[in-house]
């Protein structure tokens, strides 16, 4: 029973995780219709901020790194993907993963290609007891994070006219330009809100692992494809359940795997994508994207 | 008297000889290199065999895929296995069934075993990704390649693991590897050209109007999908055997965007493109790993070592291309098609004649057999009444007229009818067979054909391939599908813009191959949404002896949707008003120009109000 009620929890923190990053990938995928490849560096790039500004107190590189996020995406948006903005799907995507490629090999160059390790609190790497489960407070700090982030987003996105003039968008790009929605602002938000959900996920991998690597946005932005493909494209909250399940589904196997098999997760759990699309080839909530338009 | 074709011999022998020279050069240029010189030119022609795999995927399906090198790496292992000597394999192989560690196999016979194999793989693998949406095959491809990558890395016993395979056999040459990539170049030509490669490019151009004349897209993707793992098998399976070694990493992510980029570079549409990318982008790939080494720069700069800037390199370059010059270095054209080569010809093919053309039209007496007829067709958008109730019928060899205001649900109807939308209540029945429900290309097989107001062009293809393709979705083979498509194309007079690029012609030229189109699956019951909006007076008055002939010679059903009443009236016995989503009447043009309620749905009570006062 403990042993459950542990390894739910595990599963609860890295399901909201993973939910963190597609409602990244998600945010620009409905705004602008593309899957952005480049997020990944998003989170690598506010990694390193930690790394870089390891010398200042925690919280204020935290600062750092949320900051970083946002100005890397900026950027990304304003330098590369503003330009291919009307072209098909496939031509968005391989731009970013132009993109991607090329702040990948950037941090190589500038800083190695080796794992930097990085300090973070003590505070962070320890547990807490509730009754006879013992909880590490980075999980804590996740599901909060998560909680606060939903909360805000929800808030932003249904409260203010920003967030109405974003779903709008969301709906019917072209229709809400010609009603006066600039397209350039909502655009530029989402890509900012996207920038500060990478650099929250980039922390919380930094926490876990205390070590950044140019490499380590690679395995996020997959795990957050395959999350945002298995809810359904364009759907806010398919994200969220696309994220929770993939989440569960690999703490879980990592928990109650045989050994033999235990190093076939990762094979297991995106084996488990195309399981579902068998069944339901446009995601459980089946998004726009393959339905007739005539 | 000799039968058309899509493009002359000399462009077809053009756009298969200048890839093929390309080749060539390259493998000769290798062939008398220093041995290391000799080994960086052969695996250079097997990446570009995995390129071609690449092109013959994602450049005729337009469908961009992150899996492929999954199959090279497939292919590698395989090939790698059955070449092992045994007492090599007995250490690195431990878990190998005895029969593949003692096969010793020579490198013409493992390749053709890995290739298959990879085949194989790819088939299965794509029998359920090919279901799934043109966005959702990039990622669950990749989780694909990511599966492989995750496999090959901790099957110790059977790969190696992490660390991988040594003293693999290296015999591959650049003589044999060139070789193999003219082959390539020869099979993803020979597929692009043959039926189901036209097929697959229609959806490329539009999977819609695609599926409206009887394609079906996953099929389709699915052969090609098989044909790219056998490129990407023999790829991976000949680069093994040149540099000996293999581990899981070698096919991963850096080779999938190196890859990528040389394909996009050059032009993912044509193979052409798939061959220019590959070798210069090579070549700037190698000039850069120089500078990364630290050498020197045109004797003067000197930059320290700086492992990754070849990849930052690789990254730009993507960039650049895919903001500035989407169609790649080819613009997407085969060698036969770019335009110096063809001045350079000036031979040009004889201009099509209909005496090119085989008779389209289908036997008498096969033609009619039933009615098609919705009954009680209602549908709903979120709460909003489209069609309520609606019944219409269309007699074998009659012309319906269906008008209405704008938003009265026309468009939605014959959707319902052609199967594109599913009706939320009512029956749609040809010859008295249910057929509620049915695919569009199943609905097109049975005969039904339609046009789209939005056009829907398939702007790569020439007008003479947009037309052909139309017979091809109906299984018939090349040679018959491009007489049926002269013989379309001169009932309507389109065989002077024939050779054109179909997203070149005018608008109203595109919605005369719109109908040509449907009319190459030879229906018998044609569905026209609009097919005179966007034409001058005098090609409105063409299209109405057009349509007259067609129905004569065809003896297909019309239903003609048509603001234009004179259009409508000249042609349709019979009409059926429609008005927000309900049927005001059905009778003859006069009948129902006549009628008061119809009169008051067009202009609106208040203009009536404001006569009567």
């Amino acid at each position: 029973m403990t042993e459950l009620g542990q390894n739910l929890i595990d599963a609860l923190a890295l399901g909201s995780l993973y939910a963190l990053i597609a409602l990244g990938i998600t945010l620009v995928y409905t705004v602008m219709g593309m899957m952005n490849f480049a997020h990944g560096e998003f989170i690598m790039l506010s990694a390193y901020a930690l790394y870089v500004f390891a010398g200042l107190p925690f919280a204020a590189a935290v600062a750092a790194a949320l900051l970083t996020g946002i100005v890397i995406a900026l950027l990304a948006e304003r330098v590369a993907f503003r330009s291919v903005r009307n072209a098909d799907l496939s031509a968005q995507l391989v731009t970013s993963l132009a993109v991607a490629a090329i702040l990948q090999n950037v941090v190589t160059v500038a800083v190695d290609a080796r794992a930097q390790s990085v300090e973070t609190p003590a505070s962070i790497s320890e547990s807490t007891s509730i009754g006879s489960i013992s909880v590490p407070n980075l999980e804590f700090v996740t599901l909060g994070l998560t909680a606060i982030v939903l909360g805000c987003l929800g808030w932003l996105l249904y409260r203010t006219r920003t967030g109405l003039a974003m779903r709008a968008a969301a709906e019917n790009f072209d229709m809400a330009r010609l009603l006066g929605i600039r397209a350039d602002r909502v655009i530029a938000i989402a890509f900012a809100i996207s920038g500060v959900l990478a650099a929250a996920v980039g922390v919380l991998i930094v926490m876990q692992t205390g070590q950044v690597t140019p490499t380590m946005g690679l395995t996020p932005v997959l795990v957050g494809f395959v999350a945002v493909v298995i809810g359904g494209f364009g759907r806010m909250f398919g994200a969220v359940i696309g994220g929770l399940l993939l989440g569960a589904l690999s703490s879980l196997l990592g928990a109650y795997l045989p050994e033999g098999l235990a190093p076939f997760r990762d094979a297991i759990v995106f084996t488990f994508p195309v399981l579902i699309l068998i069944f339901r080839p446009h995601g459980l909530l089946g998004g726009e994207i393959g339905k007739a338009r005539v | 008297m000799s039968g058309a074709r899509f493009r002359s011999r000399p462009s077809a022998a053009a756009s298969l000889l200048v890839p093929l020279v390309l080749i060539a050069i390259t493998a000769l240029v290798g062939a008398n290199g220093t041995p290391s010189f000799q080994g960086t030119v052969t695996l250079i022609l097997c990446n570009l065999i995995v390129v071609i795999g690449l092109q013959v995927f994602v450049g005729n399906s337009g469908v961009y895929s992150f899996g492929q090198l999954g199959f090279a790496t497939a292919g590698a292992y395989v090939a790698a296995f059955l070449t092992l000597p045994a007492a090599f394999a007995l250490l690195q192989t431990p878990g190998l069934p005895d029969f593949i560690v003692d096969a010793d196999l020579g490198p013409l016979s493992s390749t053709l075993i890995a290739a298959a194999i990879s085949g194989l793989l790819a088939i299965v693998v794509g029998l359920p990704l090919m279901r799934t949406s043109t966005l959702a095959i990039p990622i669950s491809t990749f989780a694909f390649l990511i599966v492989v990558y995750n496999v090959v890395g901790n099957w110790d016993r059977v790969t190696g693991g992490s660390s991988g395979l040594v003293s693999i056999p290296t015999t591959t040459s650049v003589e044999s590897a060139g070789l193999w990539a003219g082959a390539a170049v020869v099979l993803a030509l020979a597929f692009k050209w043959s039926a189901s490669g036209y097929r697959l490019q229609a959806t490329r151009e539009d999977e819609v109007a695609a599926r409206s004349i009887g394609i079906k897209v996953t099929r389709e993707r699915l052969i090609a999908f098989g044909i790219s793992g056998v490129l990407c098998g023999v790829g991976g399976a000949l680069a093994v055997h040149q540099s000996g070694v293999l581990n899981p990493a070698t096919f991963y992510f850096g080779a999938t965007v190196t890859t990528m980029t040389m394909l996009v570079v050059g032009g993912a549409r044509s193979v052409f493109g798939a061959v220019i990318g590959a070798i210069a982008i090579a070549m700037v790939n190698e000039a850069l790993r120089g500078v990364e080494n630290g050498a020197s720069l045109f004797g003067a700069i000197s930059i320290g070592e700086a492992p990754g800037l070849a990849a930052i390199g690789l990254g730009l370059i993507l960039l650049a291309t895919m903001i500035a010059m989407p169609n790649g270095l080819s613009g997407g054209r085969e060698a036969g098609d770019l335009p110096w080569l063809r001045r350079l010809g000036s031979r040009t093919s004889a201009p099509l004649s209909r005496s090119h053309g085989a008779v389209a039209t289908r036997p008498a007496g096969h033609a009619v057999k039933g009615a098609l007829r919705a009954e009680g067709i209602s549908i709903a958008f979120s709460g909003l009444h489209v069609l309520r109730q609606i019944d219409l019928t269309v007699e074998p060899g009659e012309a319906l007229g269906l008008i209405g205001p704008n938003g009265a649900g026309k468009t939605t109807l014959v959707n319902v009818l052609s199967g594109f939308q599913l009706p939320d209540s009512g029956t749609v029945a040809l010859d008295g067979v249910d057929v509620t429900g049915w695919s569009p290309a199943r609905l097109a097989h049975d005969g039904l054909g339609r046009t789209f107001q939005a056009v829907l062009p398939f702007p790569h293809l020439s007008g003479l391939e947009s037309v052909a393709v139309g017979a091809m979705g109906m299984g018939v083979g090349r040679r018959r599908a491009v007489a049926v498509a002269v013989d379309v194309l001169g009932r309507l007079n389109l065989l002077e813009q024939a050779a054109l690029p179909a997203g070149s012609l005018p608008p109203g030229g595109q919605r005369l191959l719109g109908i040509a189109r449907a009319l190459a699956i030879q229906p018998r019951y044609l569905l026209l949404d609009e097919p005179a909006a966007g034409l001058n007076e005098a090609e409105r008055g063409e299209l109405g002896a057009i349509l007259r002939g067609v129905m004569k010679d065809f003896g297909c059903g019309i239903l003609l949707i048509e603001h234009d009443m004179s259009t409508v009236m000249e042609l349709c016995p019979r009409v059926q008003v429609l008005d927000d989503g309900m049927t005001l009447c059905i009778g003859t043009p006069e009948e129902v120009q006549a009628d008061p309620a119809v009169v008051e749905s067009y202009l609106g009570s208040s203009f009536l109000a404001a006569v009567d006062a």
